[in-house]
């Protein structure tokens, strides 16, 4: 056994949560579970969090206006935000004190291209493409090795975020039929003695699906659409005995460049989502629930003005969220730039005012106890004037 | 002497692995076999020339739209149009209750999939077929974005395989003036502010749910900078989005009207058949492109800096990187790299004496195994060593799906990952087993020797341990499953 695990741990494609906990020695395991969700294709902050208050955003926004009443009304927050009313459980969490949306925030990148934008979210370096491993790879290697994964991926293939050393699962639903036992044994055995890598994952495979049948995963044959069914699968493994300490979940979508819409259309359908696929995993999580954190983030926000094609472009300062048990909310966290012409950024996007990185520095400092020294050097080189945020959580 | 070795290399690394008896017929001279392959196809495979044409895609496609639009409370503006264009309320009453999306895309969909797939089963020239692959994936046009859902198939064949083994500038030009692309990266939504619809937006025509589009869409300008020319890191600015973007404001395509879609007439038309230039759109002026100034009129403008793209130094690295790693290695081989780089350049970016120059690096003939398949190539080894020459309907693309790459649906316009992090995954890993057990439940029979069907497909690079596994199988079937999901049919 032990050898198996020595050959098993110089491949890349990570351990096994098969192998017995106590195999993991002394390493104490946190209670604290976070979820990341990112956003794929730029979520239209000034929607999902609109800044009614903004006395240059009617005029601004024009046809993609919403308003403190009538028929585009939003779900109040404070005197300035509304939430886009198709997400009302999201608005229930922030009654409750926990949801904590962050507006006019960004990561270092300035430019506007998703795949570069998503690099940098994910990886948390200043420049596209200046690193091949992911933020919260590097955080989570940083810990005691609790787990024998400490990452998950509920996708086929790791996220960037989540790709590097530290080894991480991955699960989603399938389409085709369950293969024999006996079979599997077979070819595990093949490539241990031939390919260590397709050994690992495939190791890592079957302790997942023996979760995840254990989760309903059989309703999902075929794969599912919507948030919310993985997110109750993303809820089991986070809480499940020897599961991950962090999950990421991916939702597309959110690239409107055309008819985006207000109350119907392709962003409404995605907030809609959103916010059951939220909703679903915080009922999962039961009890679990207060010691969680939810990291909802996206590449980059989007144009100020609608573009004609009544949809937005690619722009800069975006909408993110905390949610979760753990997170100190009931209110908008923003220095909010304003939205007149000299404000804007390059006269067209809403201006960042708050690192992302300060915030993901918060999280993983205060909720899973990441070293500061980790996160400088390992998770988010060079974001020193981006500090770690304070006061994010609870307590 | 015959090398079966290097003949299930070239197999394997530059087609989609043999069919039974193939091996042997390679073996002769796999360098040449691979290089009789890369040049321009002068007839169509039989599947692939039974697909539509554009025009017949976008018809399809307008026609549902408009369904839909019909029946969810938004007719008053359809029939006001109808009567405009001389349509007749019985041909509207007949396109309301035609077949729905579901049967309509579903249908298409797996008719271009399957047809795609048999391609590349059947085809005696499994290279060129890899290589359709390659250049379609570097132009992605993806039907994971709902307004381009019928046209990534159309845009292949059009767009794609008549400029294989061609020129790197016509497939360029042809890729940025298909209605696929075009769609794809919302060109048509792309107005110069300074021109007449630009000054004027009621002008343009109406966008379908409404409204009319206005000021510049920088999508394909950039698209076309990062992924298909320069590269990112190939030395532009945001200056340089904007200006192509507006170099290219007016390149769209003939929307079909509301007449068209009721009429009986078959579609023809190919999507070059289908590009316009409208010069109404069309932001006037000269503007400079990466230090250069294009004062050409017209479409002319655009045509000469797209020729400057395709030529550029940055591009010749891009092109010859991408090409290297998918056929050597993640990590291409700096030296491999150079030699493809230089040939591009020389050849004024001729791809058949670009690929040369890759068949004839010895590192494309080292290291069997440094790439690990993805779904669709693994998939079709397996179907090729199965002798198989189609993809069962349905079932098939539904496998590919739960493999993570069914075709024609990339999940963004960088296309599909060329490394083996992003394949080489638990779940993946997983899914392919359910693959290989699938199909040897398809195809065991107990008169088919599975080590047999092996080495016809792996010759000497079918390991001992694979042997010995499946000789020990409790039955046919798991004997194929333990072939199938063998590291080296997943591997090239």
């Amino acid at each position: 056994m032990l050898n198996r695990r020595h050959l098993l741990a110089g491949a890349a494609a990570g351990a096994a949560l098969s192998f017995p906990v106590f195999a993991f020695g002394q390493a104490q395991a946190t209670d604290k579970r976070l979820l990341i969700i990112i956003l794929r294709g730029g979520m239209d902050g000034l929607s999902a969090v609109a800044p009614i208050g903004d006395p240059a955003y009617a005029g601004l926004r024009g046809r993609l206006a919403l308003s403190a009443s009538g028929d585009n009304a939003v779900l109040p927050l404070d005197a300035t935000f509304g939430l886009h009313k198709n997400l009302a459980k999201m608005h229930a969490l922030y009654g409750a004190g926990e949801l904590l949306p962050i507006h006019a925030c960004a990561t270092a990148y300035r430019e506007r291209s998703h795949f570069d934008a998503q690099n940098v979210l994910e990886t948390g370096a200043v420049m596209p493409f200046a690193r091949t491993e992911g933020w919260l790879n590097k955080a989570l290697g940083a810990l005691p090795q609790a787990r024998p994964e400490m990452g998950m991926a509920l996708s086929a293939q790791a996220p960037l975020i989540l790709r590097g050393s530290t080894p991480v699962a991955t699960w989603s639903p399938s389409a085709l039929p369950d293969v024999q036992t006996d079979t599997i044994d077979r070819l595990l055995s093949l490539y241990e003695a031939r390919d260590p890598a397709l050994a690992n994952a495939l190791q890592s495979a079957m302790s997942a699906n023996g979760i995840a049948m254990n989760a309903g995963a059989d309703d999902m044959r075929g794969g599912a659409r919507a948030l919310a069914p993985l997110a109750r699968i993303a809820a089991r493994f986070l809480k499940s005995d020897d599961g991950p300490v962090a999950a990421v979940m991916e939702m597309g979508g959110w690239d409107t460049h055309a008819n985006q819409g207000i109350e119907q259309g392709p962003l409404a359908r995605a907030l809609t989502s959103l916010d059951d696929g939220l909703d679903a995993f915080k009922q999962e999580m039961g009890p679990a629930w207060t010691n969680t954190v939810v990291v909802i983030a996206t590449e980059f926000g989007r144009t100020a003005a609608p573009n004609g094609a009544n949809g937005t472009d690619h722009g800069t300062g975006a909408a993110a969220f905390l949610a979760g048990g753990a997170v100190r909310g009931g209110r908008v966290l923003a220095d909010w730039p304003g939205l007149t012409q000299r404000a804007l950024h390059e006269g067209r996007d809403l201006r960042p005012t708050t690192d992302l990185r300060a915030v993901f520095k918060g999280v993983l400092a205060d909720h899973l106890r990441v070293s500061s020294t980790a996160l400088e050097r390992d998770a988010f080189p060079d974001s020193g004037a981006a500090h770690a945020m304070q006061g994010l959580l609870r307590g | 002497m015959p090398d079966l070795s290097l003949a299930a290399l070239a197999a394997h690394r530059f087609g989609f692995g043999p069919r039974p008896g193939e091996l042997r017929t390679i073996a002769g001279d796999p360098r040449g076999w691979v290089k009789a392959q890369i040049g321009r196809q002068t007839e169509l495979p039989a599947p692939i020339a039974a697909l539509p044409p554009a025009e017949d895609d976008l018809l399809a496609f307008g026609r549902w739209l408009t369904r839909r639009r019909l029946n969810g409370g938004n007719a008053g503006r359809i029939e006001e149009r109808a009567e405009r264009q001389g349509v007749s309320q019985e041909d509207l009453q007949r396109l309301s209750v035609e077949e729905d999306f579901v049967e309509n895309f579903r249908d298409r969909a797996t008719r271009a999939v399957a047809a795609r797939v048999e391609a590349a089963l059947i085809s005696e020239r499994p290279v060129h077929e890899r290589l359709v692959h390659f250049w379609s994936n570097h132009f992605t046009v993806s039907a994971a974005k709902p307004g381009a859902v019928a046209l990534p198939p159309s845009f292949e064949k059009e767009a794609i395989r008549p400029h294989v083994g061609g020129r790197f500038t016509d497939m360029l030009l042809a890729s940025t003036k298909h209605p696929g692309m075009i769609v794809y990266l919302d060109n048509w939504l792309s107005i110069g502010p300074n021109s007449r619809i630009g000054q004027n937006p009621n002008r343009g025509r109406r966008l379908p749910g409404g409204g009319r589009p206005t000021g510049i869409n920088e999508n394909l300008g950039r698209e076309i900078l990062e992924l298909h020319t320069l590269g990112v890191n190939g030395g532009y600015t945001q200056a340089d989005v904007q200006a192509l973007a507006a170099i290219i404001t007016g390149w769209t395509y003939e929307r079909p009207r509301l007449r068209d879609l009721v009429s009986d007439q078959i579609a023809t038309r190919t999507g070059a058949q289908l590009f316009e230039f409208d010069v109404n759109a069309h932001e006037p002026g000269a503007k400079t492109l990466l230090g250069r100034t294009y004062a050409q009129d017209g479409i002319a403008q655009g045509e000469a800096a797209l020729g400057d793209l395709a030529r550029h130094a940055s591009t010749a690295r891009f092109i010859a990187t991408k090409l290297c790693r998918h056929y050597i290695a993640d990590d291409p081989p700096p030296a491999a790299v150079a030699r493809v780089e230089r040939a591009f350049r020389e050849s004024d970016g001729n791809l058949r004496a670009t690929m040369e120059a890759l068949v004839d690096s010895p590192e494309a003939w080292a290291t069997p195994f440094a790439k690990f398949k993805r779904p669709e190539e693994y998939a079709l080894t397996v179907l090729r060593a199965a002798n198989l020459s189609a993809l069962p309907p349905g079932a098939g693309i539904a496998a590919l799906t739960a493999m993570g790459q069914r075709p024609y649906s990339a999940p963004g316009p960088d296309g599909w990952a060329d490394h083996a992090d992003a394949w080489l995954t638990a779940d993946l890993v997983m899914k392919r087993i359910e693959f290989a057990q699938a199909y040897a439940e398809r195809i065991a029979r107990a008169d088919v020797d599975p080590v047999e069907i092996g080495q016809a497909c792996l010759g000497p690079l079918m390991s001992d341990e694979t042997t010995t596994a499946i000789r020990r199988a409790e039955s046919p079937q798991q004997g194929f499953a333990l072939l199938f999901g063998a590291p080296e049919m997943q591997r090239r």
